[in-house]
């Protein structure tokens, strides 16, 4: 490789030049989007088969109190949704509607779900990714040190609390977390995304902090950080737990390798060994982690945003749960599930990226 | 899940040395997890000697903070909170164990004949599995207790819906690994009924990763019931159910005894069980333990 240039031998790429992608990983694309896709429509029909287990009347499940006594809206319904047809059409129906973007009018905010959710989206997803990056950045760390301190007492602390992280049931931490920082201490804001008499930022991505940064308003970015900062780490306490388990054995199954000890026998120092030979090959099983840690961090928002008073879906999730609007749960649920399935394509398309041994099996 | 046969070591009973069961009540955290959950269990049973007050009875003394007279204070109808957690042992406890008895049966079964079938059979079950993966537990639990009417049964019901699947994959592979395995081949050929390999051979080796899998999941049942119960899915009031006890702690958020404690409850329970469950995988599943050594490689 060292003796013959790129000139010299135009054979040799060098491995900077971007090319085009190689016909295995072209297939290994399509396959992943042809399970994407079914998986997709297996989703919806999970839903569909959800909403015909409500017992009793669909258009009364549905329709709420208020428009239960019209019979003109209840003809309205059975119409829409083919009630009088028989299932396969009602299903594909259903599918049509999803198509057009169609997930129902919610019972409680007599609006479309699918404008609820574009509202709360963005709160959510604010939320959600500060928290995945809080615990990836803890996680890896005391993965990392855990292994580099394997089987000694800082080893067998950083399994303990590990453990206690996923044990932790998350809503509860969030009431003990708001109850101490803010109500005993005032260390953070009380609830909301940004405190009362502020005007967010105009309206870029949605993301307060985001839209803040990209207007200038620092005192917007400031308030909103505040407010962000605690739900995001109650969010990431299971992830850093299970992150922490993940770091340390992915570190572990790498650090004897021979290249490794060949960087140590060269006499680099411990730190550079860990950080720049070690991790760096133990980073690609980590990135798998990715989708397990967004289902657990939208786990989490359902059973934590109302506590927060974060305007998100998890809130407007809790809120359709408590109050039985089933045209919101179910919308709620298909959003999530999708946007569920195509992270974790995503995160397997990365993995192929990262690793090539992936995109043959 | 690795293609090579299971090393014969399950098989050959309890005994106490490395990688056998034996092994893992040689863990302080092993120890940690029986006493913990060995004291849960006790309470359950005990609950009607132990608990000072019924769980149930109300009286005029609203919102009393933790006391001697009542240690964890008092709700708002006046009913006395440690009573109440304690009470709440004896719903969540044998629900999990119930539920993951139920999920293990369910998932054992279908993962068995999945993988000894084969085919569309194979195809039909493990497609199944996928679509409970592509949910978020919590989200597809919901949707299932939100669609079949709020109530503990229901929710019981749509934790088993997604507990299952993950058995089912367990033993499936296991049962295609194992049905290749060398030592059941030879079992098979020194005359044996495909009946003796699969009770001999085959399910001892099923039955550690199994165990495993359920000692984790006891906690997250535990986990995803209470969460159920704190959405107002699962336990109804005035039902003495952890989750709930911590929603009606969010609405009184300045009496923190009243969501602090059943959520300790809570945590306790499920550190206790992914305790025993971390330390039966040191045992049994080295591979993927804590104690992996990074060593003798």
């Amino acid at each position: 490789m060292t003796s013959a240039g790129p000139a010299a031998n135009p054979e040799i790429q060098p491995g900077w030049r971007l090319r085009l992608p190689s016909r295995p990983f072209v297939r290994f694309l399509g396959r992943r989007l042809a399970a994407l896709f079914l998986l997709g429509l297996g989703i919806t029909f999970v839903a569909f088969v959800l909403t015909e287990l409500v017992p009793g009347d669909p258009a009364a499940a549905n329709l709420g109190q208020r428009a239960i006594g019209d019979p003109a809206a209840v003809q309205a319904f059975r119409e829409h949704y083919g009630l009088d047809k028989p299932l396969p059409i009602q299903y594909g129906l259903y599918l049509q509607h999803l198509v057009t973007g169609d997930l129902g009018e919610s019972e409680q905010s007599h609006r479309p779900v699918r404008t609820d959710l574009s509202e709360y989206g963005p709160a959510t997803a604010e939320l959600a990714v500060t928290s995945i990056l809080i615990a990836y950045l803890l996680g890896i760390t005391l993965g990392v040190v855990a292994a580099v301190r394997r089987n000694r007492l800082t080893d067998q602390v950083l399994r303990v609390i590990s453990l206690g992280g996923i044990s932790m049931p998350t809503f509860w931490l969030a009431l003990v977390a708001l109850y101490v920082f803010f109500f005993k201490l005032g260390w953070v804001p009380g609830s909301g995304r940004l405190d009362p008499g502020l005007l967010p930022a105009p309206h870029v991505t949605g993301l307060y902090t985001v839209d803040a940064l990209l207007s200038g308003q620092f005192d917007v970015l400031a308030n909103a950080l505040q407010h962000l900062i605690l739900p995001a780490c109650v969010l990431a306490a299971y992830n850093i737990g299970l992150l922490t388990r993940f770091t340390r054995s992915a570190v572990l199954e790498v650090i004897n390798n021979d290249y490794v000890q060949a960087a140590r026998a060269k006499g680099l120092p411990e730190r550079t060994v860990v950080l720049r030979h070690v991790l760096k090959a133990a980073l690609p099983p980590i990135i798998t982690v990715g989708g397990l840690a967004f289902a657990n961090v939208m786990t989490g928002t359902v059973l934590v945003e109302s506590i927060f008073s974060w305007p998100g879906i998890g809130q407007y999730a809790f809120h359709s749960a408590t109050t039985l609007d089933l045209p919101a749960i179910m919308g709620v649920s298909l959003f999530v599930a999708v946007v569920y399935i195509v992270v974790n394509f995503t995160v397997d398309i990365l993995y192929g990226v990262v690793d090539p041994r992936i995109r043959v099996a | 899940m690795s293609a090579q046969p299971l090393p014969l070591r399950f098989r050959v009973g309890f005994r106490r040395r490395p990688g056998t069961l034996g092994s893992a009540w040689s863990q302080p955290l092993a120890i940690a997890g029986m006493i913990l959950a060995g004291a849960w269990l006790l309470v359950a049973i005990f609950v009607p000697l132990i608990a000072p007050y019924d769980p149930l009875a109300q009286s005029s003394q609203l919102f009393l903070e933790p006391s001697s007279a009542h240690l964890f204070g008092t709700d708002e109808l006046g009913r006395d909170v440690f009573s109440r957690v304690l009470w709440g042992s004896r719903l969540s406890l044998p629900l999990a164990f119930f539920l993951v008895a139920m999920a293990v049966a369910v998932g054992a079964v279908l993962g068995a004949v999945a993988g000894y079938f084969g085919g569309w059979v194979d195809e039909v079950i493990m497609r199944a599995t996928d679509l409970v993966f592509a949910f978020p537990t919590i989200i597809l639990a919901m949707a299932v207790t939100a669609a079949l009417g709020p109530s503990l049964r229901n929710a019981v019901l749509a934790v088993l819906v997604v507990f299952w699947p993950s058995y089912a994959r367990v033993v499936r592979g296991l049962v295609m690994s194992l049905g290749q395995a060398d030592y059941v081949s030879a079992t098979r050929l020194l005359g044996a009924s495909s009946r003796r390999a699969l009770v001999v051979d085959v399910l001892p080796n099923v039955a550690g990763p199994v165990m495993v899998l359920a000692t984790l999941d006891l906690g997250n049942a535990v986990l995803l019931l209470a969460g159920l119960s704190f959405l107002g899915l699962g336990a109804q009031p005035p039902t003495p159910e952890w989750g709930s006890m911590v929603n009606t702690g969010t609405q009184f958020f300045q009496r923190w005894w009243m969501g602090t404690f059943p959520g300790f409850a809570i945590l306790s329970v499920v550190l206790a069980f992914n305790f025993l469950g971390d330390s039966l995988r040191d045992a049994l599943d080295p591979r993927s333990s804590w104690a992996v050594q990074g060593r003798d490689r």
